[in-house]
């Protein structure tokens, strides 16, 4: 394809606030972007090699630290796909306690996200607001597994420990306290007249491009297809606390927002009513040492989507193979789509909006072709570019 | 999906209809395999390719394609030998494998004919030595590897 | 001390480079901007740019793919320059040592002030290797 006063645009690798490198290559015309061509492999570290080199258990820190806002779901994917490749029967309990923390895990990668996209749209006062309310599910975690960040919780068999004494009511003081703030925040983003106009019809996309590119998560729910692993394909303790689906039918930026505010209540709902069913009993059984040959296949919602593990087994000490999928990679595709024909003041918001588990934006190129002159221009004068555009278009 | 139509598909390619539990293999050859997954992926309710996986046998490299319909998993799975590992991309009826075939070219390099992105690197960094094998492949030494690099 | 010491001691400017890592170290950072640990308090604020960064953080493995890029961020830096590496990865390489594509460790790209170890590191102990670095004295492994 031919294109009149082409402006390339490279964008990345390094970002200023502290995000994952990646490098988009966006190509305008005018000021609206026709093509994107992105190139991964910033963070490429070679982990699905370099668990062919160690034990299973091993194996278990080594995937959990593939992300560290997700990583819950990473080690629940592993271990409860290496424990369907055998007949034993996880105890009830420990399912209701993987249930509560991927819960946790899914409202506070929520509220990262929110607080990123406050912060991208010039908003920081919600980015602070919420990334401190966000610490209150971070004790949480770190009282029930000792950790923030990588719980190392889900282990062969069970979890690794049974909940603390006294919990329960720190739970459900805590779930009432994210309830609260949450309402408010549903109320802010259908009031603010900022986030609005940043997020209202942008990076609009329709359910057949959604059919045809097979995003997951959030970006698939928000174009009207009700999918969620977590009720298609119960693990855990799901088959007996299902979540409800949420979806909206608007397809852009906005309608991700309400969606994931709506999961975050609908996890406290479900880490309440795990709280109040949660059985009595074991926490662990004992799992054999060498795993039985075969073939899994498992997958989880992770908060960004479906991640997927296959598993093939010789009945080795080591796996002999390990794939992972991660749901960025199947959001990619899509999230190039709700770039194109809109203007460069919108990438922030709609590379955020995606939820990468990568950042991508600093040093940003812009070489006009008419002019013959190439200048740079850096994420906060981006950050910068998207405010003034939308305020301008405010005022007119 | 029923087996029923899953079977008269391997009838058509004369491939093989393994049951795993409670996911369903087919085995076809590899020149059957892009009519196979277009013809299981437009099967009636919602398909969804979950991802394309590669594995190393020794001799050749086994390929799965992974796909999901809401109850079940079923995967469309070819062999291709080392000697000649190319076959012809289904991105042009599942857009979805764009990318996950060009992985599958990084990490064990099979070619799949059609795809746009072969001439490009996804995930490997550009200093990636040229004579070296790909690295999830049996050949492959990170020792080596790193050497070649310069990674300390 | 003269008053130049004074002033830089009292405002650091900070910038983070994700050197491919798992994103965690990163996130503990920028927990440590936010209300509760609220490390703006201190005079630290985290700029856009190297060129602007008194402190340099880095976090993860630094891959082939960052390994060059780094040391471009590094040159650009004015003196003087502090560089921090932060989390086990930074240190030598943490859980993927061995992996084809990573390095062991920060100091193998660039010369390295302080090491914060940690999978990842608290906020409370990002914020007492800062100030222990600009303070010049050596840090306590066991407050820190």
């Amino acid at each position: 394809m031919e294109y009149s006063a082409e402006n390339l645009v490279p964008f990345g690798p390094v970002h200023p606030s502290l995000k994952e490198p990646e490098y988009f290559r966006l190509v305008l015309e005018g000021e609206k972007i026709v093509e994107v061509t992105p190139r991964i492999g910033y963070v490429h570290r070679g982990i699905e090699r370099a668990a062919q080199d160690r034990t299973w258990v091993k194996n278990i820190y080594l995937f959990e630290r593939i992300c560290g806002i997700c990583s819950f779901a990473h080690s629940l994917a592993y271990t409860e796909g290496v424990e369907s490749l055998t007949e034993f029967e996880i105890p009830s309990r420990a399912k209701y306690i993987r249930l509560v923390i991927a819960e946790l895990e899914r409202i506070h990668s929520h509220l990262l996200w929110l607080g990123l996209i406050g912060y991208w749209t010039g908003f920081d006062s919600l980015f602070m607001w919420i990334w401190k309310d966000r610490e209150h599910v971070l004790d949480l975690l770190e009282a029930i597994t000792g950790n923030r960040v990588h719980k190392s919780y889900s282990t062969f068999g069970g979890v690794r420990k049974d909940l603390p004494p006294g919990i329960e009511a720190k739970l459900m003081e805590e779930m009432m306290f994210i309830r609260n703030r949450v309402t408010y925040y549903e109320q802010l983003v259908k009031s603010e007249e900022t986030l609005i106009a940043r997020t209202h019809g942008v990076g609009k996309i329709s359910q057949e491009t959604a059919l045809r590119l097979s995003p997951v998560g959030p970006l698939l729910r928000c174009t009207g297809i009700a999918r969620d692993i977590r009720s298609e394909d119960p693990y855990a303790a799901y088959g007996e606390i299902p979540p409800v689906v949420m979806t909206s039918t608007a397809g852009d930026i906005e309608s991700l927002l309400t969606i994931r505010l709506a999961e975050v209540m609908d996890s406290c709902r479900m880490i309440v009513d795990a709280i109040r069913s949660m059985p009595s009993g074991p926490t662990k059984v004992p799992f054999p040492r060498i795993v039985p040959a075969g073939e899994a296949m498992y997958h989880v919602e992770a908060p960004r989507g479906e991640l997927f593990y296959f598993i093939h087994s010789t009945g080795a000490a080591k796996p002999e193979r390990v794939k992972i999928r991660t749901p960025t990679l199947a959001n990619l595709l899509t999230a190039v789509e709700m770039l194109k024909g809109r203007p460069l003041a919108d990438v922030p918001v709609v590379l955020t909006g995606m939820d990468p588990c990568f950042g991508c934006m600093d040093r940003v190129a812009v070489f006009d072709v008419d002019k013959s002159k190439e200048w740079y221009v850096t994420g906060e004068q981006l950050k910068k570019l998207g405010i003034e555009y939308y305020g301008k278009r405010e005022r007119e | 999906m029923s087996d029923q139509e899953l079977d008269s598909i391997a009838t058509d390619l004369s491939g093989k209809v393994v049951k795993i539990k409670k996911s369903l293999l087919l085995i076809v050859d590899r020149s059957k395999v892009h009519e196979a997954c277009e013809r299981v992926y437009r099967l009636p309710g919602l398909y969804h390719l979950v991802t394309i996986t590669g594995m190393d046998t020794g001799k050749s490299i086994l390929l799965y394609y992974h796909f999901w319909k809401g109850k079940s998993f079923t995967t469309v799975s070819t062999e291709v030998p080392k000697s000649d590992p190319r076959l012809p991309s289904i991105s042009d009826s599942v857009p979805a494998a764009l990318l996950y075939e060009a992985e599958v070219k990084d990490m064990f390099g099979v070619t799949f004919e059609g795809n746009p992105r072969m001439a490009s690197k996804l995930l490997l960094p550009d200093s990636y030595p040229l004579g070296a094998p790909p690295p999830l492949t049996k050949e492959a030494d990170p020792e080596k590897i790193r050497k070649m690099m310069e990674l300390e | 001390m003269s008053l130049k010491s004074w002033a830089r001691k009292k405002s650091i400017w900070v910038f983070d480079v994700n050197a491919a890592s798992c994103n965690g170290c990163d996130i503990e950072i920028l927990d440590s901007l936010t209300p509760r640990y609220d490390i703006e308090r201190l005079g630290v604020v985290l700029v856009p740019s190297p060129r602007h960064a008194d402190v340099l953080l880095v976090t993860g493995t630094v891959n082939a793919m960052m390994k060059e890029r780094l040391k471009t961020i590094y040159e650009q830096m004015p003196e003087p320059k502090k560089v921090v590496a932060v989390g086990a990865c930074a240190l030598g390489g943490g859980v993927y040592k061995g992996c084809y594509n990573v390095g062991h460790g920060v100091d193998k790209v660039i010369p390295v002030d302080l090491y914060i170890p940690g999978c990842p590191p608290r906020p409370e102990s990002i914020i007492y290797g800062i100030m222990k670095l600009v303070s010049g004295e050596p840090p306590d492994p066991k407050e820190g």
